[in-house]
């Protein structure tokens, strides 16, 4: 017990580890606030960085980048509209426009504290039921992600805005631009048209940063003379009454969250996914709609992403297997290290769990420390003139997207995918079901495949599947009350009938 | 977004046409991966999500049918002219061509070279000359955009 | 550029820091290197852990960038539409031989100068420790009687499950459900919660499962059982006609583009000899489930048509691929 209890001090007692997660938390929130710089890079670049440095640093200084990463994302979602990264896509939805009513300040001061109430709740799940958890997570078949996806399509209805055909639409469209390139099974090119440059798929970042940040920066041409809205910086730390009154919806979201996180295969940005259509079906009556500025459609995202990190750790810690990107580049730089991570981790060096454990709780008060400072200069960014502002941005993409995978190709494919955004939005076409639709494309075109094939083809086995196992048998009815409860599907048939 | 909702805008519905058309497209390559409809194959997803957007597109269309036109428009030639009006300003066209011609460019100069003339140029065209203050700023974020990715990120910009 | 004492101070420290090379203007600049997989996978792993003994060596920093997708067709046809000054190096896996015989891509490593064949892993067949089978040989004769039930995790056309599958039917007959997982990571995950029944696996992804109890070998792809795996019986135990196939292993490569001057290639070679043998790398290998090779020249391209020609012939033989690796100029091993 007093072992455990001084392995999770570790990293607050040792000035060093200490001063390694708080610059890892910094440069986090910048590299998260960059679309197209990702954290996975940033810990790649690391591994070959921090080579020869001793294991606990190099780990102290990564948990620092990731949780900063996860939370930067958000910044310039709220300012420009444009996420940082997927996981921060839902975030832009009310946070934008809180920004254009001029309270940004008041938005990021939200959104760091619930960040870090989710990033604590992750923690704390991580901490107490890590191996229940992770065994919880291997029970997911196949056709259990399939039901996921599935879940996660039903979110149109919340996302599409006025016309569902159109959403249902830009759905499809997302998901048939997700499943571009070599087919995972066969190896033959899908909707390639010949091209080899597309045998990898488009990049979903490529695809978000077109849709959200060139998109925007055409959008915004339209009222070039338009001055910017001028920010409130008063009161950027939310009260505590505020805090109290999301506190529940944060911590609900934040199970969603760290749930989805343990998963491995999903993570941050479906999770955030799910969180937004929770809190849109759980409030009835927010202040303001969903769409124009909830501070609860602030909340739900950034409590699910930040606590999906804690999620991401159960399975690598515990089994030694990924829960996201980021934790597979971590276990790399743990066999890098000389380490073994695999379930052996826990037993044989326990000061490994203990250690994340405490570290990255203390990475989450770092975050919050962070967070809330340089608020009013960050919100400046709104107030640059749009004559610098949009050109800037389209520079930004521009390198955001190459370095992604350093592919000019994709830069086009950038520039296109922000060309046929702006049209799509002129005419009542709504971004967030395109990338819903990318980010579940591939997920539903594997996990069907998947079960399919375990099931020999057959489809009688297959759907029989989804009722008997108990684990699916939850996930089905769940999908089928969504279905006939509260989604629009009633309310728009019954509109439908009593038109005619 | 909001205010023309139930108002069929100028070339909305030519842009819905295009959806169907391009739906028809992508439904032609995903029959074509698998030459013919499997339950589960490389081609099944495709086929399924194309049809899906053929039939949505439907939708579309038919929605139109309870929109109105804007009163003041009654020829194809006018709503082709307000169409132009309204999205081919000359910010718009401008900033379209003028980010096409730099991405080219990225290629054949280099990333720093045009991004700079990319940046000069913009600000000088938006801000209406200001050119000492323009040229400033554009140094300013190439260098920031230096510091940042060439040297923190080794990010190899082409 | 016209700065002539400043090159001649870069060559005069350039040749102090290259020992041994002859040729010491290169490398003056960084080096772009190019990863065929995707960050925190096997490939990725080898060649993070061995790059900073290669800088070392060098004297210059590697940028490294995962250009993954299109199993690596994307990252190696990257790399050989660089200009050839050595300045762009491919770290790949085994997969480009097999490209034409796929019909992915036209060209092969025969298309590309190697440097260094680093080293090749070690398979495993794995299983759940629920399952009732203790070697592979009790699977196989399941799998006779049963044919089509049991579920195999498999990576995709071309992938290592694949091929030793179509290796095992060119001499036997295996008829399972292959169900597709985007790599080793999720493979294994399936293979935990006992989604499938059993998987063929790079070593370094499921030595740490074995030992702690979670997952069960059930062969090794070797004649001799392996030291790390005690217990599990080589798969000659099972097919003993797999003799001729062995030994066998996906590998990892450093390569360059094929006009890369000579003088430059010896550089390189150099530099990545004496990495690869560095006991840091070493330990590392050893740790990780991986065998050195550490091959250039002749004995490289030795190596590579080999194991092509050994590949290729087996998945011909077990109806895996369509088209004859004789069309494409395989010699039959």
């Amino acid at each position: 017990m007093s072992d455990t209890f001084s392995y999770l001090l570790m990293a607050w007692l040792d000035p060093g580890l200490l001063g390694l997660t708080a610059l890892g938390v910094l440069a986090g929130i910048y590299v998260g606030a960059i679309p197209g710089l990702s954290v996975t890079m940033a810990v790649s670049i690391l591994i070959s960085f921090t080579f020869s440095w001793e294991i606990n640093n190099a780990l102290a200084l990564m948990v620092g980048i990731y949780v900063g990463g996860v939370y930067g994302g958000s910044r310039t979602a709220i300012l420009l509209n444009i996420p940082g990264a997927p996981s921060a896509v839902t975030t832009a939805f009310d946070g934008y426009p809180l920004a254009l009513k001029g309270e940004a300040g008041k938005a990021i001061g939200l959104s760091t504290v619930m960040s870090v109430i989710g990033g604590l709740i992750g923690v704390l799940v991580l901490a107490l039921t890590a191996p229940h958890l992770a065994d919880l997570a291997l029970q997911f078949a196949p056709r259990d992600y399939f039901l996921i996806a599935v879940m996660g399509l039903l979110l149109v209805s919340s996302l599409s805005g006025k016309s569902l055909a159109r959403g249902i639409f830009s759905v499809a469209l997302g998901a048939t631009i997700g499943l571009v390139g070599m087919d995972m099974v066969t190896a033959q090119p899908r909707l390639t048209m010949g091209s080899m440059e597309l045998l990898g798929g488009i990049h979903y970042v490529v695809v978000m940063i077109g849709l959200f940040g060139v998109a925007e920066a055409f959008y915004q041409l339209h009222n070039m003379a338009k001055v910017p809205v001028k920010q409130n910086v008063d009161k950027i730390v939310p009260p505590l009454n505020m805090v109290l009154k999301f506190l529940p919806l944060s911590i609900r979201t934040s199970i969603i969250g760290v749930v989805v996180g343990a998963l491995p295969g999903t993570g941050g940005d479906i999770a955030s996914l799910f969180a937004y259509d929770h809190a849109k079906r759980s409030v009835k009556n927010p202040e303001v709609p969903f769409g124009e500025g909830a501070y609860e459609g602030l909340v739900a995202p950034e409590s699910a992403n930040n606590a999906a990190v804690g999620g991401a750790y159960v399975p690598m810690l515990t089994l030694g297997m990924p829960g996201d990107a980021v934790t597979a580049v971590m276990i790399g730089a743990l066999v890098i290290h000389g380490l073994n991570p695999g379930p052996m981790l826990m037993i044989e060096t326990p000061y490994m769990f203990w250690f994340t454990v405490g570290n990255l709780a203390l990475a989450n008060i770092f975050l919050l420390f962070f967070g809330l400072t340089g608020i009013k200069l960050f919100t400046k960014i709104v107030e640059v003139p749009k004559a610098i502002m949009i050109p800037l941005i389209l520079v930004l993409c521009v390198v955001g997207t190459y370095s992604l995978n350093s592919s000019m190709t994709e830069v086009y494919w950038m520039l296109g995918f922000g060309i046929l955004g702006y049209w799509l939005k002129m005419f009542g076409f709504q971004m967030g079901p395109i990338i819903l639709g990318v980010i579940l494309g591939p997920l539903l075109d594997e996990s069907y495949r998947q079960a399919m094939s375990s099931v020999g083809d057959s489809s009688v086995d297959f759907l029989l599947g989804l009722v008997v196992n108990p684990l699916s048998l939850v996930l089905t009815s769940v999908i089928v009350l969504v279905l006939l409860g509260n989604t629009p599907l009633k309310g728009w048939l019954y509109s439908r009938f009593k038109r005619r | 977004m909001t205010k023309k909702i139930e108002r069929v805008q100028a070339g909305e519905k030519v842009f819905d046409w295009l959806l169907l058309l391009f739906s028809i497209v992508v439904l032609y390559e995903a029959y074509r991966i698998d030459d013919g409809i499997r339950l589960n194959s490389a081609g099944s997803f495709p086929i399924g999500l194309a049809l899906i957007m053929l039939g949505s597109s439907l939708a579309i269309l038919f929605s139109h049918r309870r929109k109105q036109r804007d009163p003041h428009i009654l020829t194809a030639t006018q709503e082709f002219k307000v169409f132009l009006h309204e999205h081919f300003k000359p910010h718009i066209v401008v900033f379209s061509i003028v980010s096409m011609l730099y991405l080219a460019a990225i290629m054949w100069t280099s990333f720093y070279v045009s991004t700079f003339i990319f940046l000069a140029a913009m600000f000088i065209y938006y801000r209406q000359g200001k050119i000492i203050s323009s040229l400033m700023i554009a140094t300013l974020a190439i260098a920031v955009i230096y510091v940042l990715f060439t040297i923190v990120f080794r990010v190899y910009l082409p | 550029m016209t700065k002539p004492l400043f090159t001649q101070l870069a060559i005069a420290i350039g040749s102090i820091a290259v020992a041994g090379g002859a040729f010491a203007d290169y490398p003056e600049r960084n080096i772009q290197g190019t990863i065929q997989w995707g960050a925190g996978g096997a490939t990725d792993n080898v060649v993070r852990s061995l790059t900073p003994h290669v800088e070392e060596v060098l004297d210059t920093t590697i940028v490294l960038t995962n250009r993954a997708g299109g199993t690596g067709v994307i990252g190696m046809n990257h790399v050989m539409r660089q200009r050839p000054d050595g300045y762009n190096l491919l770290f790949g896996a085994e997969n480009p031989q097999l490209y034409p015989l796929m019909g992915l891509a036209e060209f092969t490593y025969d298309d590309m100068h190697p440097i260094n064949i680093i080293g090749q892993g070690l398979v495993v067949i794995a299983t759940h420790p629920e399952s009732e089978f203790d070697t592979f040989a009790e699977l196989l004769e399941y799998a006779h009687e049963n044919p089509g039930e049991l579920k195999m995790g498999g990576t995709g056309a071309g992938g290592l499950p694949s091929t030793i599958h179509a290796m095992i039917n060119s001499v036997d007959d295996l008829d399972v459900r292959t169900v597709t997982f985007g790599g080793d990571g999720p493979g294994v995950t399936a293979l935990l919660g006992e989604h499938i029944d059993f998987m063929p696996l790079s070593l370094s992804a499921v030595a740490e499962q074995i030992r702690a109890g979670r997952l069960k070998g059930l062969a090794v792809l070797g004649s001799e059982e392996l030291a790390d795996l005690p217990g599990v019986p080589p798969i000659t135990d099972a097919i003993p006609e797999l003799e001729s196939f062995l030994p066998w292993g996906p590998f990892w490569g450093v390569f360059v583009h094929e006009d890369t001057p000579d003088d430059v290639k010896a550089t390189l070679e150099d530099a990545y000899e004496q990495a690869v043998a560095s006991d840091g790398f070493q330990e590392f290998l050893t740790n990780f489930g991986g065998e050195s090779l550490n091959l250039n020249g002749e004995e490289a391209q030795q190596y590579l048509d080999n194991w092509q020609s050994v590949t290729a012939w087996s998945m011909f033989e077990a109806d895996a691929v369509e088209k004859s690796p004789e069309e494409l100029g395989i010699p039959r091993p």
